[in-house]
């Protein structure tokens, strides 16, 4: 319960002056008896006057009434209704503009009325009448946390996730959400198949297979060569030169399969004038000097070379099991053996290597080259035998001769303590102590026979599933541990977690705060970052929008030459991926300097790095590391609005999508729920933009649209929204001009546009008049452009804004939608980090302190 | 059950893919007695997503005055009567006499839920009107309950984006019943193991003694979970309940398995089959998926399949626009479906390629006196009608079951005031697959004008 009637400063929020005014009375707030009465005098004729005209016994607009609603909240369509009108009444957004008005004081009145009795209604028990709840929070792991939670189990991280089915996906809600969370036998199979992999990788055979070892080298050609092409042991941006260059790599075969790897090479660059850094990343898998788009790889790593170093050895390690071998090889219907290839990429990028139609020989020393000498691989690893990671399950002791099976009761319990995350029972142990005895004539050896056990524990439900209630209040500590962690780590606790679980440390909010901070700052909250960005924001869709070329032909990386030629590059990191990290690495900015929450409207600095500096035009940043920078206002840029991420996502690839765009801002911003196109309406004529050959201004196409009465309802809460992003194009540059309606437009020629000036002309001669970006926004002023709408949402809609992302980080936490009960924890915290600027670590310390956070089963009785 | 010995026809070599398949002829499959009556009979519902171009009113029906896009309309001619076929329909004029096309019809259930998300009742007609977020058993899944037991798989449900997807954004087409979405498999390697080389090299006895081992183990495995249910809260009982369920599903199939130990495991070749294409190249890739559920039918491995081809809510999956790669249209897919006539007209064309490939190896593979086809129902089209959101009048085509009783060569039309369920169409093909149905979802009576 939020400490009522202290004074505070007055700001400008609604809700608080709201909140304010209800809280002062709350404790008078009395009966149901008294609240039926008051219904009658404040809310009956309030409803009557402005409200039922639409939402009455004539018409039910959005399939709502309210003159049949009681002064009984649980009565009829129940609190959750309440909820949604309290919503819209202190929103101002009912009754709509174009009707009759209450006067401020009716307005107030209502809402106080409705808040205090939803409040008592959250506050009271569930009743058997209520029927039964309406889901549990307990779910299975996210496919992200079990593949974290096995990485943190057995000691090394082996890429699982691709075999098990995916997660149930809804754009703006997270992954984690229970109610989505299935868990057929198909998945149970999936689960059991991955953990048997892991397990034949973790638990080692006695012996120690015999090590492969390869090494190659590369020379500098006998005679000299021509100045645009590249010695063999060099690498250039676009690959290197000649069959026998070290960018074909080095391929081996008969080489186990299973393990840990090393690569040693020896490297170093040559850098072109003002250039001082570059990435140097090696792939291993199927090799890459063949015409197709079905190589697979994956990334070993990089390591970034500076300028004016000497040659040095770098070393990479990784498990071979997490690299695809090229099968199926034949040579003239002989069959060869499986084979990995690794290949050096030069991954240095200014964002103009498609400039002239990308490859070019004459421009390969503009960029820098790596010069790579020689090359070790060797596995498997490690010198001693058996490795850490078997030895932590079956650990080094003479019980195991001399009692076999209390060396593996002992086993199976430390396992399965890691693996519930808190103390294995002696009945769980017993239980797997018999599957082990009845597994163990058959399987024989007992490593074997371990792999298979604990495959099982490993599909058991105490390991699968978490965020349960459970009754017992050790086990509850425990369960408090694993929330703290599956939060901020998308994984399971450590083993300091589980000790302050243990005792009882973890029931002082200080030693929560405390731990919350150290996991923040641990590497593996990125993970939490990570996926809770992209989930928020709805990103994944940027990565598949169909990029026209033919506009932007500067943007992503193509491949100039073969039969794959004008594809994307697809082993490469492109625009797109810095894109998602660029967001990323700005809400992790935002956590970890405990930013406030209107940052993601607009803020003073960017993440970028130098391919998204120059794409977005920013002057002076080098190098490819993504690291805040700070902005002008003629970058146009700041906040999330202007991400390319959000802005290439929410668009169709040639144009911008001002409707995409308008429901991203009321959800992902905003926090609203904006429901999809309904049945039975007919199409717009033309979506917005979409054909490039034929520019109409969207302006007049929504407007069209708005036109129509089916349409208008929804739209002309929405549109509005959308048209201020019309100044950025369909790949989230700033873009003021489009354009004229009717232009025939011609497609950019490589041999006149050449760089990026010659782009620029080939640009502003096609786009001659100013994008029209100005719409009054629904209940708001009008508003013409991006920078007129960041400074609205700064001054009207700050309370949403900060609403918004405190509930994403709450909703996030505890895995599940939000209800109209979690309105007053919400506001509980919001009223606590409001005291200090809404920072946004301030806001994820609140979620964990927060009681419901913490026992939130008393909060689940009543969904 | 006793294994006969295989009799292998090595030349049985398939069209298309040119699969080389060392395939015992069906007669030899060990099935009771040879003959019509003993042949299977198969059912396959196929969805694509987005809808289809219809030219003329917002119903989709299309106008009596000629538009100038009529040959690019989805449906293959205006008039009710003997099919003719369009542009955008040619791919199927060589199947004239085995594909009917079904206008006006729909079911009621999906219609509130906006055309992007009626997918998910595409198959079960469930009515997901206004109330629980559930959906019900689907068609191919009422067969399977009635004659799964017959083939080493219950049923074959595949997708291009795998798993179940989430309400309103299903990404498969069979639910076992209500809130048990089945997850599709969309990975060709895998579904190919799945079916072909489930034993992973080990041999029959070894098998078996592994499959009985597991039983003990699935029980002991079981008796654990019930003990930590029986710690848990009351409401997350409940959510524990699906898993025991999902144990005690795979107890029984690890019971069938060793049942089906019995018969031996059809060789299929599958040197010649690409099971590693990639998304990317989506006719080879759909062309493959088409390509598992007949290798399932040739080898009787299963009766019934579903096949959800693209969902409408794909962002995170390499089929989300895939127009580009199957087309090279530049614009996003969704928005083909709100475009000119020609550019959805083609697109359409394209998905009819696809599916046309599959009903011509059906046809092409003989079976007893007839075609694989002549005993194979399959159901092809969307929950998302056409260009506008609308979840009425479906874009649908009913193909084979010649000797199942159907008769084939007609556009039907149902729209207008009398107003007939498609679940009418699921009775009746439910019916003529030996399962019979007298009611399906909405439906009120069996559908009688495709077997009259």
């Amino acid at each position: 319960m939020r400490p009522s009637a202290s004074p505070r400063i007055c700001d400008t929020l609604r809700w608080v002056v709201a909140a304010l005014a209800v809280a002062g009375c709350t404790s008078g707030v009395a009966a149901a008896d008294d609240r039926e009465a008051s219904f009658g005098r404040v809310v009956a004729p309030f409803f009557e006057r402005y409200c039922v005209d639409c939402h009455g016994p004539q018409r039910s607009k959005g399939g709502v009434t309210l003159h049949t609603l009681k002064g009984d909240l649980a009565a009829g369509a129940g609190p959750k209704r309440w909820d949604k009108v309290l919503d819209l009444i202190e929103r101002g957004a009912m009754p709509p503009e174009t009707d009759d008005q209450p006067k401020p004081a009716e307005r107030k009145a209502v809402v106080e009325w409705i808040r205090a009795a939803l409040r008592d209604e959250a506050g009271r028990a569930r009743k058997p009448a209520d029927g039964p709840p309406a889901h549990s929070d307990l779910r299975r792991l996210t496919n992200v946390e079990y593949q974290n939670t096995m990485r943190d189990l057995i000691g090394f991280e082996l890429k699982l996730v691709d075999d098990l089915p995916k997660d149930p996906f809804k754009p703006y809600t997270f992954t984690n959400t229970a109610e989505f969370m299935r868990l057929g036998p198909e998945q149970l199979d999936a689960y059991r198949a991955a953990a048997r992999r892991a397990l034949a990788s973790a638990i080692v055979d006695p012996e120690k297979p015999k090590t492969f070892k390869k090494r190659q080298e590369w020379k500098p050609a006998p005679a000299p060569i021509p100045n645009d092409q590249l010695e063999p042991n060099q690498l250039g941006v676009w690959g290197g030169s000649g069959r026998f260059s070290v960018s074909q790599g080095t391929t081996f075969t008969d080489l186990p399969k299973t393990g840990e790897f090393r690569i040693r090479f020896q490297a170093s660059a040559i850098f072109p004038p003002g250039v001082t850094e570059m990435p140097l990343r090696l792939v291993m898998g199927e090799a890459l000097n063949v015409n197709s788009s079905t190589r697979r790889i994956e990334p070993v790593g990089t390591v970034r070379m500076k300028a004016g170093a000497k040659p040095a050895v770098y070393e990479l390690r990784g498990r071979l099991e997490n690299f695809p071998f090229e099968t199926n090889r034949n040579q003239k219907g002989k069959p060869l053996p499986d084979a990995l290839t690794i290949t050096p990429q030069n991954l240095y990028d200014d964002g103009t290597l498609n400039d002239e139609n990308g490859f070019r020989k004459p421009r390969v020393r503009e960029f820098p080259i790596a010069v790579i000498d020689w090359m070790e691989f060797e596995a498997p690893l490690p010198d001693v035998w058996p490795p850490e990671h078997h030895t932590r399950i079956l650990f080094a002791s003479p019980l195991r001769e001399s009692d076999p099976d209390k060396y593996v009761r002992e086993v199976l319990r430390r396992f399965m303590s890691r693996a519930f995350r808190r103390p294995a029972t002696d009945d769980e142990v017993n239980r797997f102590a018999k599957i082990y005895a009845t597994l163990k004539p058959e399987l024989k050896t007992i490593e074997a026979t371990l792999r298979e056990t604990l495959a099982l524990v490993l599909v058991s439900p105490q390991f699968l599933m978490h965020n349960g209630a459970p009754a017992n209040p050790e086990q509850k500590r425990y369960a408090f541990a694993s929330r703290l962690s599956y939060f901020l780590w998308a994984s399971m606790p450590d083993e300091e977690l589980l000790e302050l679980a243990a005792k009882g440390e973890l029931d002082k909010p200080e030693v929560v705060e405390k731990q919350v901070l150290r996991l923040l700052a641990d590497p593996r909250s990125q993970d939490f970052v990570r996926e809770f960005s992209r989930q928020w924001l709805s990103l994944d869709k940027m990565r598949t929008v169909p990029i026209n070329r033919d506009l932007f032909p500067r943007f992503l990386y193509y491949v100039p030459l073969g039969e794959r030629a004008g594809t994307e590059e697809p082993y490469r990191p492109t625009i797109r991926d810095h894109m998602i990290d660029e967001t990323s690495a700005f809400v992790a900015h935002l956590i970890r300097d405990n930013k406030s929450a209107f940052n993601v409207v607009d803020s003073d600095f960017a993440c970028l790095n130098q391919p998204l500096a120059a794409h977005y035009g920013v002057p002076g940043v080098t190098g490819g590391e993504i690291r805040p920078v700070a902005l002008k206002p003629e970058y146009r840029l700041g906040g999330l609005l202007t991400h390319g991420s959000v802005l290439i996502g929410n668009g169709t690839g040639s144009a911008p999508h001002p409707i995409y765009r308008a429901v991203w801002l009321r959800e992902a911003i905003l926090g609203e729920e904006v429901p999809p196109p309904p049945a039975d309406v007919p199409a717009l004529v033309d979506t917005a933009g979409a054909s490039a050959e034929k520019a109409a201004t969207i302006k007049d196409l929504l407007a069209r649209h708005r036109q129509q009465a089916s349409c208008n309802a929804c739209h002309a809460r929405l549109d509005p929204w959308g048209i201020p992003f019309e100044q950025y194009n369909a790949i989230g540059r700033f873009q003021p001009k489009v354009p004229k309606e009717g232009t025939r437009v011609s497609p950019f020629k490589t041999a006149v546009h050449k760089d990026l000036d010659g782009y620029t002309a080939y640009v502003n001669s096609l786009n001659t008049v100013t994008v029209g970006a100005d719409a009054r926004v629904p209940g708001g002023p009008n508003i013409d452009g991006m920078a007129e709408l960041k400074a609205y949402l700064l001054k009207d809609r700050k309370g949403d804004i900060a609403r918004n992302v405190l509930r994403r980080f709450y909703g996030y936490g505890l895995g599940r939608e939000l209800t109209w009960r979690d309105r007053f924890a919400v506001e509980d915290m919001l009223d606590g980090v409001g005291k200090n600027g809404y920072g946004m670590r301030d806001m994820i310390v609140a979620v964990c302190r927060h009681e419901s956070f913490r026992g939130h089963t008393e909060l689940r009785k009543n969904p | 059950m006793t294994a006969k010995p295989w009799i292998l026809d090595r030349r049985a070599l398939l069209r298309g893919g040119g699969v080389a398949l060392s395939l015992p002829v069906l007669q030899a499959m060990g099935r009771a007695a040879p003959g019509a009556a003993a042949l299977p009979k198969r059912m396959v519902v196929s969805y694509f997503a987005y809808g289809a171009y219809m030219p003329g009113a917002n119903n989709g029906v299309p106008d009596k005055v000629a538009k100038p896009h009529d040959d690019w309309s989805w449906w293959p001619c205006k008039d009710p009567g003997p099919l003719t076929f369009n542009k955008s329909s040619e791919p199927f004029a060589d199947l004239k006499e085995h594909v009917s096309y079904l206008r006006g019809l729909d079911h009621a259930g999906g219609w509130t839920m906006g055309g992007h998300s009626s997918g998910d009742v595409f198959a079960t007609g469930a009515d997901m009107t206004n109330t629980e977020k559930q959906n019900n058993i689907s068609i191919d899944q009422v067969a399977a309950n009635k004659h799964g037991h017959l083939t080493r798989y219950a049923s074959l449900v595949l997708g291009t984006e795998g798993g179940t997807g989430s309400y309103g954004m299903s990404k498969t087409l069979s639910h076992r019943g209500p809130g048990r979405p089945i997850p599709a498999l969309h990975k060709p390697k895998e579904i190919f193991s799945r079916l072909f080389t489930p034993y992973e090299g080990e041999s029959v006895e070894a098998v078996r003694a592994r499959l009985k081992r597991e039983a003990s183990i699935l029980d002991l495995l079981g008796e654990n979970s019930r003990d930590f249910q029986a710690r848990l809260g009351r409401e997350d009982r409940a959510t524990m309940d699906e898993y025991l369920e999902s144990v005690r599903a795979i107890e029984k199939r690890v019971e069938r398995t060793n049942q089906w130990t019995q018969k031996p495991l059809p060789k299929v070749d599958s040197t010649a089959l690409n099971l590693a294409v990639p998304q990317t190249d989506p006719k080879e890739y759909i062309r493959c998926l088409y390509d598992m559920i007949f290798l399932a039918f040739q080898t009787d491995s299963t009766r019934f399949a579903t096949l959800m081809l693209e969902s409408e809510y794909s962002h995170d999956s390499a089929t989300w626009n895939y127009a580009t790669a199957a087309l090279g249209y530049k614009g996003a897919t969704h928005d083909l479906a709100h475009k000119r006539p020609i550019e959805s007209g083609h697109w359409d064309r394209w998905r009819a390629e696809q599916h046309a490939y599959f009903l011509k190896r059906l046809r092409d593979a003989r079976e007893g006196d007839g075609t694989m086809l002549d005993r194979t129902l399959v159901l092809w089209g969307s929950a998302h009608p056409h260009a506008s959101h609308s979840g009425k009048n479906y874009p649908l085509q009913l193909a084979g079951g010649g000797a199942l009783g159907f008769r084939h060569g007609k556009l039907h039309a149902f729209e207008g005031n009398k107003k007939v369920p498609l679940a009418n169409l699921f009775v009746a093909m439910l019916n003529a697959a030996d399962v019979p149905t007298e009611k399906f979802a909405d439906s009120t009576g069996a559908m009688t004008e495709l077997t009259r």
